[in-house]
C-alpha cells in the first residue's frame, strides 16, 4: 500500500486525542490536498496568517516548549526570536530534511505519506520570521520523498496556500525544494547552508551564527521536518493544550525511530518522558527482543549518543532524563542489539560510518576519525595491540570538544561509551585475538 | 556535447528558482546523473556553461558528495546499507549473498554491465532492515526470496 | 544628576568614541583593542604568539587547524582564538597544560599521514610544521599503520609530486589541509585554477581538472603555503634557504612598488629567489607573479659582460675607457659642429631616482639639450608642460584608500595585466566590504569579474563615455541643478541619448554610474593605459574634469591616472620631459644655474627629426624604443640616420644592435636605488648583489661620462641626493580646472579594410622588454599570440595555436591565436613583450585607433 513498508503506531494515534503526527499516515490519500484539507489541513496556516502577527505565532511556539526534533533539542520559538530586528536582508527558512543520522528513518514517514503537513509547518515558521523564500533540502536518496514533496508543492500553489497574496492577506511565500547529493554531514546546519549555497558541504565556524548570517549572509532559520510539522498543531490547538504533554522541560511528543534487534522496529509517536523499558518490549510497540534473546545494548538517540547498557534503560525518553543517564536523546533512534553481538563490532560500523562522512575541514576529526578506525579495526580482525585501548580513549579526548561542528563530538560518544561499559570485551578481544561473542547475523 | 537540450532547459530553470545562481549546481548534477548514469569532467564543464560559474566549483562540489559516481556504472546500481541498524539485521550476509547470486564482488559490475554493487552509509531505512538501493528505489524488509525476486524483474526489465 | 542628563552624557560619549574598545587579560597582561578584533589578534599586539597554520592576515578566519586554542576564563571547551572575538573582560591563557596537550594533540594528527620528506623537501628550514612540531610536538610517533599516499595518474616522478603549473608542483601526502591556497586563489585574487576535491581525510587539493595553476598571482600559492606541498621550479633543489641571506627592495616591474625580499647568496653572487615583504599600506603580502619571478633577469645568462663598440659594421667587445673615449669624441664632434641640442636622450621609467636624475642633468648641463624624454609606448605625447593630461597623471592616489571605498570605478584600464596589485585591493574592498564597483574599458576584461556593472564602449570613444555620465547625472537631477546647466552646453553632442548611442553604451548604464558617483561618499576613480596610451589623452583628460567638477569628486576620494611603470612618477617629477613642469623647471634652473632654452621635442618628435637629419646624437638609458615605440620602421629609419647612438642596456636588444655603443646596464638588484611609486611615495631598494659582468648602474654611467666632459654633476654623493630631495620635493601641481571645459567626442572611425581594432598591451606574466629573459615567466608566455574572441575564432576557422595572420595598413605578423576568455567584440589584443615579434610594425604613429584585419594562415 505505502512506498516504505514501516510500521508506525498511527492507529494509536488516530484514537488519542494528544498524539497528533501520525494521526493520517496510515491514510493513502493523506498526501492528497483535497483530503489533507478536509482533515483540517492548512486551516492553522490560514489562522496564522490572516488572524495572527508574526510575533504572536512566534509567542506561541515559545510558550509551547516545542524543542528541535532534529538532534540538537534547541527551543524553537527562541530560535526563531534570533532573528535581528531591523535588518533589511531577506530571511530565509529552510526545512532540514537531510535525515542521514544512523537509526533515524521518521522524517521519511512525514515526507511520504503526510507532506502536506511538512509544506503547512514550514508556511508558519517562514510566516513567523518574516521569510518570503523557504527551502526545503532533502536528501537525495529520498527519491519517493522527493517526488511526493514535489507534487505536494505543486498541489499547495494550485490550491493558493503558496504564491502571492496568499488568502488576500498581501503575503508572498515561495517554495523550493533543493535535493542533496549524498554527504551527512550536510544535515548540520552550517554544512547545509554551504550546500544550499552550491559549495562544498563544509561546517562553518560561528560567531556569526545562521540567524544572523546563514544563507547568502541573510538571517535564515533550519529547523528539522517533525519540528515544523508540528507546528499547525500548536496554533490550531494552542501552546497549553502542547505543555500539557510530555514533561515539563520536554514538551508534547516526539517520534521514535526503533531499528535493530526488537522484534517490531519501526516508527512511534509517544509522548515525552515514555518509558525506553516500554519502548522496547511492549508488544504494542518493540515487542521485545529478537529471536528472545538477551539485550545487550541501547543506543538511544541515534547513533552519536552514547551507548545504554541494560540496567540503565529504566529511563525516561526526554531530553533531561537521558542527558542524567549520560547520553541524549538526540533524533529518537533507538537502536538495540543483543547478546550476540560484538562491542567492537558495533564500535567499527560506527567509526566506519563517522570517517567516511567528515568534511576534511578540521584537522582532529579527518584525522582522528581515520586513525580511530584504523585501530579499531585491528582490534577487531585480531590484530589488537596492548595499549590500543588507552590509545583510543586519548584520541577520543583530543577530538571530543575540539571540532568546528558536532560530527567530531559525534564520531567519539559512541566510542567513548562502548569503551566504557564494556572494556573487558574490548580487552579480551585483544587479549586474545578473537570476539568475545561471535557475531553473525543472517538475513532471512 | 553530452548534455540533452532538455537536461540543460531543467537546469536553467533550476538557475531561475535561486537567488544565486551557485545554488542550482547540486540540482545540476542530480538532473545531469539521471540523463547519463555516470559524470565526469566534460560533463563538469558543461554544467558550467549552463549555469555560468567556473568549472571548478562544478568538480569541487561533485567529487565531495557520494551521489554522483565518476565511473561508468551499470545499468543497476545497487547499494547496499551496511551501517549500524542494517549491520544488525544481517546486511553482511545480504551482501555476500548479492555477491555469490551476481558473481562479483563488492565494487565490480557483473560482465554484462547490467548490475555493479557497492556498499553505503545509512540511507534512513533504518526501521526496515536490512534493504538496498538500486538506483531510484529502495527494497526494504528484503529476505532471501524478495532479493531473488528483484534480481529477476530487473533482468527481465533490461 | 537626573536621569534624563545622564542618558545625554552616555549618548554624548558614545558618540564621541568612533570605535568601541575593549579590554581582555592574556597570560596575565591587560591590552586594548577595538571591538571585533580577534584574541589571536590582541595577543599579537602583546607581542604573544600563538601557533597557526590555516590563518592568514588577509583572508577571513577558517578555524580549521585548530592549531591556536587557548583557554578561556569561564569557556569549558578550548577555543580557537583565530575566529574568538576578544570581549570586555575577557581572561585568556595561551601557554597553560590544556593548551599545549591540545597542540600537542594536533601536531600528532597531522603527522600521522605526513610524508617525512623533510631532507629533501624544499620547504626544509622554513616550514610551519616543522617549527611548530619542534615547538609543541610529541618527540616519538604512536601511528604505526601504513601513511596514506595520493596516488594515480599524472604521478610521474618520485615523492609523488606532479607539477600543476608551469612553475607549480604540488605533493599531495604533504598537504595539511589548511586550505589557504584555494582560499587565496578564490577570495585574495578571484582564480578558478586551483580547488578541493573529495572529501574527508582523502581531501586533495589539485589543478582544476584540465587546467593549469598559471595566473598571475599563482606564486602567492606557494609562498603561503605552510609546508612543502606546494613548490615552484624556480626554487627547487637549487638552495637550502638558511645558505642565503636576504635583501630588502622593491618591485622594478610595476608601478605599485610592491615590497620583496631577495634571497641572495654572495660566494655564487646570485638571487635565488624573491618572497614578499608585507606593506599593509601597499600590497597587503600578494605579489604578482612578474614581480614574483621578474628578478631571474639579474643572473641571466645572456646578460651583456661587457661594452661594445662597433668597428667596421660589427660590434665587438671592449673596455669601459675605450668606450667612454669613443663617446666623448663622437659627442664633442657633434656638439661642436652642429650644436649640443642636435643631441637626444632617452630613458627608461624603471630606473631609479639617481640615475633618471643625472641622465637629465648631464644632458642638460653638458649639451644644453632639453631633448630629453621618458615614454615609449605613448603613440604621441603633446608634451606642453602642466598639460590637463599631466595633472591628471600627477594627482595623490593612496592604494589603502580603495579598500574600503564604497564606489570604485576603473576607467580605461585592463587591470590585471597594468595594475595586478590594484586589482587586489579592489577584490579585497568586495570581500570584505560592499562597495559598487564599476569598469569601463574598450573591450571586456578580466577585471570586471568584480564588478556590479561593465560597461564597454566603443573603442576611440572614451571620452563620449566620460561625457555620457554627466549628462546622465544632469538628465537624473542627481547634482544640483544651477551647477549642471553650464556643463550641457559644453558638451557635443550634448544629449545622453546621441551621446550613449556614439560610444554604443546603454543609457541606463550610465545612469547607474552617475548615480553611484553621486551618492558615493568615498569614491575612487582610477584611469589606465588604454586611454593614456590613446592620442585623445587631452581631450579624456578635460571630459575627466568636468566629471570631477561635476561630482566633486576630488573631495571625497580619489581620481587619478595610474602611473605604469616602477618609476614613471620619479621620471615626471625629476623633470625628464622636454618640457617639465613650470615648477620642476624653476627648482631646477634654481639647482644648476642654468636650464637649457630651445625648442624642445618628445621621443616621436626626436626620432621624427632622427629622420630629417636634423638630430644627430642619441643616448638610450634601459630603453628599447625599437621594440616598443609605435611604427618600426619608422623608429628604426630614425636611429639608422643618427650620426652616434649610444644605448645602455642589460642585454642585446633590437635597439642596442644598431648603436654605434652599447654599454652594459646594472639591473635594479645590482645597486641601492630609491624609486617612486604611484601614490608619490619614496621607496629604497637596497642592493643584493654586485654588479654582473663590468656592468654599471645608470647614475655613475652618466658621471663618468660628465667628468671626462670636463663637468663633474656632483661633488658627492650627498649632494646628489639632496638635490634629488629638493625636486621632488616640489611636488606636483594638481589643480584641477574650476571652470567647466569644453569637450567634442569624436565618433569612432571605421575601417571597413581592416575591422579590427588592436590594443597593444602587457602580457600579464610580464612588463616591458626585459621580462621575457626570465625563465619562469618565459614558461607562462614565451612568445607573442594575437587573443581574440571565441565567436572570432569560430568565425574564422581558428583553433587556439593556429598561426593567424594578422594585418595593418603598414605591416603584417603571423603569430598563434590565443581564444580569449573574456573578450567578446572585435577588438584584438596582442602583447609586446616578446622581441621575436615586431608586433609595432603594425602601429601607425597618428591614429587614435590601430586597426588590424584578422586572417587565417592556410597550412
Amino acid at each position: 500500500m505505502f512506498y516504505s513498508p514501516v510500521i508506525t503506531n498511527a492507529a494509536e494515534v488516530a484514537s488519542s486525542d494528544r498524539l497528533h503526527l501520525f494521526r493520517y499516515v496510515e491514510d493513502p490519500d493523506q498526501s492528497k490536498v483535497e483530503i489533507f484539507e478536509a482533515h483540517g489541513g492548512y486551516s492553522a496556516w490560514k489562522k496564522a496568517l490572516t488572524g495572527m502577527s508574526a510575533d504572536e505565532v512566534r509567542e506561541e511556539v515559545k510558550k509551547s516548549g516545542l524543542r528541535g526534533r532534529g538532534g540538537a533539542g534547541f527551543p524553537t520559538g527562541m530560535k526563531w526570536g534570533f532573528i535581528p530586528k531591523g535588518s533589511s536582508k531577506p530571511r530565509y527558512l529552510i526545512c532540514n530534511a537531510d535525515e542521514s543520522e544512523p537509526g533515524t528513518c521518521k522524517d521519511r514517514v512525514l515526507m511520504e505519506r503526510d507532506p502536506h503537513a511538512v509544506i503547512e509547518g514550514m508556511a508558519i515558521a517562514a510566516y513567523a520570521i518574516g521569510c518570503h523564500q523557504m527551502f526545503i533540502y532533502i536528501r537525495g536518496e529520498f527519491n519517493h520523498c522527493i517526488d511526493r514533496i514535489n507534487a505536494a508543492r505543486e498541489e499547495a500553489y494550485a490550491r493558493g496556500h503558496l504564491g502571492k497574496d496568499i488568502y488576500g492577506s498581501g503575503y508572498d511565500l515561495d517554495m523550493v525544494v533543493h535535493t542533496g547529493g549524498g554527504a551527512y554531514i550536510c544535515g548540520e546546519e552550517t554544512a547545509l547552508l554551504n550546500s544550499l549555497e552550491g559549495k562544498r558541504g563544509m561546517s562553518r565556524i560561528r560567531p556569526p551564527f545562521p540567524a544572523v548570517e546563514g544563507l547568502y549572509a541573510c538571517p535564515t532559520i533550519v529547523n528539522n521536518v517533525e519540528t515544523l510539522a508540528t507546528v499547525p498543531h500548536i496554533i490550531n490547538r494552542g501552546a497549553d493544550w502542547y505543555r500539557s504533554m510530555g514533561t515539563e522541560k520536554s514538551t508534547g511528543t516526539k517520534i521514535f525511530s526503533l531499528s535493530g534487534h526488537v522484534k517490531r522496529p519501526g516508527n512511534y509517536e509517544v509522548e515525552m518522558g515514555f518509558p525506553l523499558k516500554k519502548l522496547i518490549y511492549d508488544p504494542a510497540y518493540g515487542g521485545g527482543i529478537r529471536d528472545n534473546k538477551k539485550l545487550k545494548g541501547v543506543i538511544p538517540g541515534g547513533s552519536s549518543t552514547p551507548m545504554l547498557t541494560p540496567d540503565m534503560i529504566d529511563v525516561d525518553l526526554d531530553y533531561e532524563s537521558l542527558a542524567d543517564a549520560g547520553t541524549m536523546l538526540g533524533s529518537g533512534a533507538v537502536i538495540v542489539f543483543h547478546e550476540e553481538t560484538c562491542i567492537v563490532w558495533v564500535a567499527l560500523r560506527l567509526i566506519r560510518f563517522y570517517r567516511h562522512e567528515s568534511c576534511g575541514k578540521c584537522t582532529p576529526c579527518h584525522e582522528g576519525t581515520a586513525w580511530l578506525e584504523q585501530i579499531i579495526r585491528r582490534i577487531e580482525q585480531g590484530l589488537g595491540q596492548p595499549g590500543d585501548i588507552e590509545l583510543i580513549e586519548e584520541i577520543c579526548g583530543n577530538i571530543l570538544g575540539r571540532t568546528v561542528c558536532p560530527l567530531g563530538d559525534a564520531a567519539v560518544m559512541p566510542i567513548q561509551s562502548a569503551i566504557k561499559h564494556w572494556r573487558d570485551e574490548w580487552q579480551y578481544h585483544i587479549d586474545n585475538k578473537k570476539c568475545l561473542v561471535k557475531t553473525n547475523f543472517e538475513f532471512q | 556535447m553530452i548534455l540533452t537540450e532538455a537536461s540543460r532547459e531543467q537546469i536553467r530553470e533550476k538557475v531561475s528558482q535561486y537567488p544565486d545562481r551557485k545554488s542550482a549546481i547540486l540540482p545540476a548534477l542530480t538532473i545531469a546523473y539521471s540523463q547519463t548514469g555516470y559524470l565526469n569532467d566534460e560533463i563538469y564543464r558543461e554544467i558550467s556553461q549552463v549555469i555560468r560559474v567556473p568549472h571548478v566549483e562544478i568538480a569541487e562540489a561533485a567529487t565531495f558528495y557520494t551521489l554522483f559516481p565518476k565511473l561508468p556504472v551499470g545499468k543497476y546500481l545497487i547499494q547496499v546499507c551496511h551501517n549500524i541498524s542494517c549491520a544488525l539485521l544481517g546486511a553482511d550476509s545480504l551482501l555476500a549473498y548479492l555477491e555469490q547470486k551476481l558473481g562479483i564482488k563488492k565494487g565490480e559490475t557483473t560482465p554484462d554491465n547490467l548490475f555493479t554493487l557497492v556498499t553505503v552509509e545509512c540511507l534512513g531505512s533504518c526501521a526496515t532492515a536490512p534493504m538496498m538501493q538500486i538506483n531510484q528505489d529502495y527494497y526494504e524488509n528484503l529476505t532471501g526470496e524478495k532479493v531473488d525476486r528483484i534480481l529477476e524483474e530487473l533482468k527481465a526489465k533490461a | 544628576m537626573t536621569e534624563a542628563m545622564a542618558g545625554t552624557n552616555k549618548e554624548e560619549a558614545v558618540g564621541k568614541s568612533q570605535t568601541l574598545m575593549v579590554t581582555l587579560t592574556i597570560d596575565g597582561r591587560q591590552v586594548t583593542v577595538s571591538k571585533g578584533t580577534t584574541v589571536l589578534e590582541a595577543a599579537t599586539q602583546l607581542g604573544i604568539h600563538i601557533p597557526t597554520f590555516c590563518w592568514h592576515p588577509k583572508l577571513k578566519p577558517l578555524g580549521a587547524c585548530r592549531m591556536c586554542y587557548v583557554e578561556i576564563e569561564k569557556v569549558p571547551k578550548l577555543q580557537v582564538s583565530c575566529a574568538t572575538e576578544a570581549t570586555d573582560g575577557m581572561v585568556v591563557y595561551t601557554d597553560s597544560d590544556r593548551v599545549k596537550q591540545g597542540r600537542r594533540a594536533i601536531i600528532e594528527f597531522i603527522l600521522l599521514n605526513h610524508p617525512l620528506d623533510c631532507p629533501t623537501c624544499d620547504k626544509g628550514g622554513e616550514c610551519e610544521l616543522q617549527n611548530l612540531t619542534f615547538e609543541h610536538g610529541f618527540d616519538d610517533s604512536r601511528f604505526d599503520f601504513v601513511k596514506h599516499r595520493f596516488t594515480g595518474e599524472s604521478v610521474t616522478t618520485t615523492f609523488d609530486d606532479i607539477r600543476i603549473g608551469p612553475e607549480i608542483i604540488l605533493n599531495r601526502n604533504r598537504c595539511i589541509h589548511c586550505y589557504k591556497c584555494v582560499r587565496a586563489n578564490k577570495e585574495a585574487f578571484g582564480e578558478y585554477d586551483l580547488g578541493a576535491f573529495e572529501r574527508g581525510n582523502i581531501t586533495e587539493i589539485n589543478a582544476t581538472p584540465g587546467e593549469q595553476v598559471d595566473n598571475p598571482f599563482s606564486g602567492n600559492l606557494v609562498e603561503i603555503c605552510p609546508v612543502g606541498a606546494l613548490t615552484n621550479s624556480d626554487w627547487r633543489y637549487k638552495i637550502r634557504v638558511w645558505l642565503t641571506r636576504t635583501t630588502p627592495s622593491v618591485c622594478n616591474f610595476s608601478s605599485s612598488g610592491s615590497n620583496l625580499m631577495f634571497y641572495k647568496e654572495d660566494h655564487k653572487n646570485r638571487i635565488y629567489r624573491v618572497t614578499s615583504r608585507r606593506n599593509d599600506d601597499i600590497d597587503d603580502g600578494w605579489l604578482a607573479d612578474i614581480t614574483r619571478y621578474g628578478y631571474q633577469i639579474a643572473n641571466s645568462p645572456e646578460r651583456l659582460q661587457t661594452p661594445l663598440i662597433k668597428k667596421e659594421g660589427n660590434q665587438v667587445p671592449a673596455s669601459w675607457d675605450e668606450a667612454i673615449a669613443v663617446i666623448y669624441k663622437r659627442f664633442s664632434e657633434i656638439r661642436e659642429k652642429k650644436g649640443g641640442v642636435c643631441i637626444g636622450g632617452l630613458a627608461a621609467p624603471n630606473l631609479d631616482n639617481a640615475s633618471l636624475y643625472s641622465f637629465s642633468k648631464f644632458l642638460r648641463k653638458v649639451f644644453h639639450s632639453n631633448n630629453i624624454d621618458f615614454r615609449t609606448d605613448y603613440a604621441m605625447l603633446p608634451g606642453k608642460p602642466d598639460s590637463l593630461f599631466s595633472k591628471l597623471c600627477s594627482r595623490l592616489f593612496r592604494i589603502s584608500n580603495i579598500d574600503d571605498s564604497d564606489v570604485i570605478v576603473s576607467f580605461g584600464s585592463d587591470l590585471v595585466r597594468e595594475h595586478p596589485n590594484e586589482y587586489l585591493h579592489i577584490r579585497k574592498a568586495r570581500n570584505f566590504g560592499s562597495p559598487k564597483i564599476f569598469t569601463l574599458n574598450p573591450y571586456s576584461v578580466k577585471s570586471a569579474d568584480v564588478a556590479d556593472l561593465e560597461l564597454v564602449y566603443k573603442p576611440g570613444t572614451d571620452e563620449a563615455v566620460i561625457n555620457g555620465i554627466c549628462l546622465a547625472a544632469i538628465e537624473e537631477n542627481l547634482v544640483e541643478p544651477q551647477r549642471t546647466s553650464r556643463l550641457s552646453e559644453k558638451l557635443v553632442p550634448s544629449t545622453l541619448t546621441e551621446t550613449a548611442a556614439l560610444c554604443g553604451v546603454s543609457e541606463d548604464g550610465l545612469k547607474i554610474v552617475a548615480r553611484a558617483l553621486a551618492e558615493g561618499a568615498k569614491v575612487t576613480f582610477l584611469i589606465g593605459e588604454l586611454v593614456t596610451q590613446s592620442q585623445a589623452r587631452e581631450t579624456v583628460a578635460a571630459a575627466v574634469a568636468n566629471l570631477n567638477l561635476l561630482f566633486s569628486l576630488e573631495n571625497k576620494g580619489q581620481l587619478a591616472v595610474l602611473a605604469r611603470y616602477a618609476n614613471s612618477v620619479g621620471a615626471e617629477r625629476l623633470g625628464l620631459m622636454p618640457s617639465p613642469s613650470e615648477a620642476v623647471t624653476k627648482e631646477l634652473a634654481s639647482l644648476w644655474g642654468e636650464f637649457p632654452d630651445h625648442q624642445p621635442h618628445t621621443t616621436d618628435a626626436m626620432l621624427a627629426l632622427m629622420k630629417k637629419e636634423e638630430l644627430h646624437g642619441f643616448f638610450v638609458l634601459g630603453a628599447n624604443p625599437v621594440m616598443l615605440c609605435p611604427d618600426r620602421e619608422f623608429v628604426k629609419e630614425g636611429l639608422e640616420k643618427l650620426d652616434f647612438l649610444v644605448v645602455c642596456d642589460l642585454f642585446e636588444t633590437k635597439t642596442t644592435a644598431l648603436a654605434d655603443v652599447v654599454l652594459p646596464l646594472s639591473s635594479w638588484a645590482e645597486y641601492a636605488g630609491e624609486y617612486v611609486n604611484l601614490e608619490g611615495r619614496v621607496q629604497r631598494a637596497e642592493r643584493a648583489i654586485k654588479p654582473i659582468g663590468q656592468s654599471k648602474p645608470g647614475f655613475e654611467i652618466m658621471n663618468t661620462l660628465a667628468e671626462k666632459f670636463g663637468q663633474k654633476l656632483f661633488v658627492s654623493e650627498d649632494e646628489m641626493a639632496s638635490e634629488i630631495e629638493r625636486v621632488l620635493g616640489v611636488g606636483p601641481s594638481v589643480e584641477m580646472p574650476r571652470e567647466f571645459l569644453e569637450v567634442k567626442a569624436s565618433t569612432q572611425e571605421s575601417n571597413d579594410a581592416f575591422p579590427n581594432p588592436l590594443f597593444v598591451v602587457d602580457d600579464p606574466h610580464h612588463s616591458g622588454h626585459l621580462t621575457e629573459k626570465s625563465t619562469s615567466l618565459a614558461n607562462f608566455a614565451g612568445e607573442a599570440y594575437v587573443e581574440i574572441s571565441a565567436d572570432m575564432a569560430a568565425s574564422y576557422g581558428v583553433v587556439g595555436g593556429a598561426p593567424v595572420r594578422v594585418e595593418s595598413e603598414v605591416g603584417k605578423i603571423i603569430v598563434p591565436a590565443k581564444i580569449s576568455e573574456y573578450l567578446d567584440t572585435e577588438v584584438v589584443l596582442i602583447p609586446r613583450n616578446f622581441s621575436a615579434t615586431t608586433v609595432t610594425s603594425l602601429l601607425m604613429r597618428k591614429r587614435r585607433i590601430d586597426w588590424v584585419k584578422i586572417s587565417k594562415v592556410d597550412e
